[in-house]
């Protein structure tokens, strides 16, 4: 891929990505569990990993955060995020490699339960109240069930845009 | 895991995740209830109230540095009901009365938990 088709490709994952974050968050939560959402967004983040690579992915999803911070959020949500996407990308990045395609949902698992992990860690942090732990598990169950589903809708799109990225 | 096809690693992966989901649930759920609510500000303890001995239903309203929420305590539960948060998810929340999910207000660093009365 040229360098051009490569900032343009990023820069549509981007917009793609912030779109889907922005609207997600519009929907009223199915679960009255504060911070328990599908994480629609993350689909992207995972599919430009695969098509991309693991740096590039990063940068898009350090673009949304940025982005969805100015168009949708507060700067107090902005640590959230950051603690989330820096957790769960470290997390895939490290195990993406591990496993082939048709195992992506469980990468993607994996990255749910990173981004979890570094909300509550972050919310422990910004609180100081030892007892939002308790709030652990439902989160890593949470997780686990849509790490599925955002995984396999990585590895459809991965695909998908295999015609347009070129690569195996 | 060596020599498995993806369809054997995939059901290696699918039974530990949903025995780690279900254990996580059952974890979370056996989580102890109680009739006292504590709400903490930025990790201290502002105040508790016994949740069992509220007759009448009343609101007041908490004030801290980083702004304030407006409770509603009735008997066996407490909500919040305003605040100046720009994102309102203790508001949406609704009512807790037991010692599943605690409502945190992240802006205003604000916990309530709702514990066991063991005094």
């Amino acid at each position: 891929m040229s360098k051009t088709r490569k900032l343009v490709f990023m820069a549509l994952l981007t917009a793609l990505e912030l779109t889907i974050w922005v609207i997600e968050g519009q929907i009223p939560a199915p679960i009255p569990v504060p911070g328990v959402k599908l994480g629609l967004a993350s689909v992207i983040t995972l599919t430009a990993m695969a098509a991309l690579g693991r740096k590039e992915a990063g940068v898009i999803l350090l673009a949304r955060i940025l982005l969805g911070t100015l168009f949708a959020g507060s700067p107090a949500a902005m640590l959230f995020s950051l603690a989330g996407g820096a957790l769960s990308w470290a997390v895939m990045a490290a195990l993406i490699g591990a496993f082939p395609e048709k195992l992506m949902w469980v990468v993607s698992v994996f990255g749910a339960i990173g981004h979890n992990a570094g909300q509550l860690l972050a919310a422990l942090l910004v609180t100081g109240t030892p007892g939002i732990l308790w709030y652990g598990p439902a989160l890593l169950a949470a997780a686990i069930v849509t790490g599925v589903f955002t995984g396999l809708g990585a590895m459809y799109l991965t695909r998908a845009l295999r015609a347009y990225t070129g690569r195996k | 895991m060596k020599g498995k096809t993806w369809k054997g690693k995939s059901a290696f992966w699918a039974g530990l995740f949903a025995a780690l989901a279900l254990g996580g649930l059952g974890l979370y759920l056996l989580h102890p209830g109680g009739t006292r609510a504590a709400l903490y500000i930025d990790g201290e303890l502002y105040d508790t109230i016994d949740l069992a001995a509220v007759a009448a239903p009343y609101e007041r309203t908490i004030q801290s540095e980083w702004g304030w929420n407006t409770i509603r305590v009735s008997h066996g539960a407490i909500q919040v009901v305003d605040a100046d948060c720009p994102g309102h998810d203790c508001v949406q929340q609704g009512a807790i009365s037991d010692g599943a999910i605690p409502i945190v207000c992240l802006p205003h660093r604000l916990v309530i938990e709702i514990e066991q009365d063991d005094e």
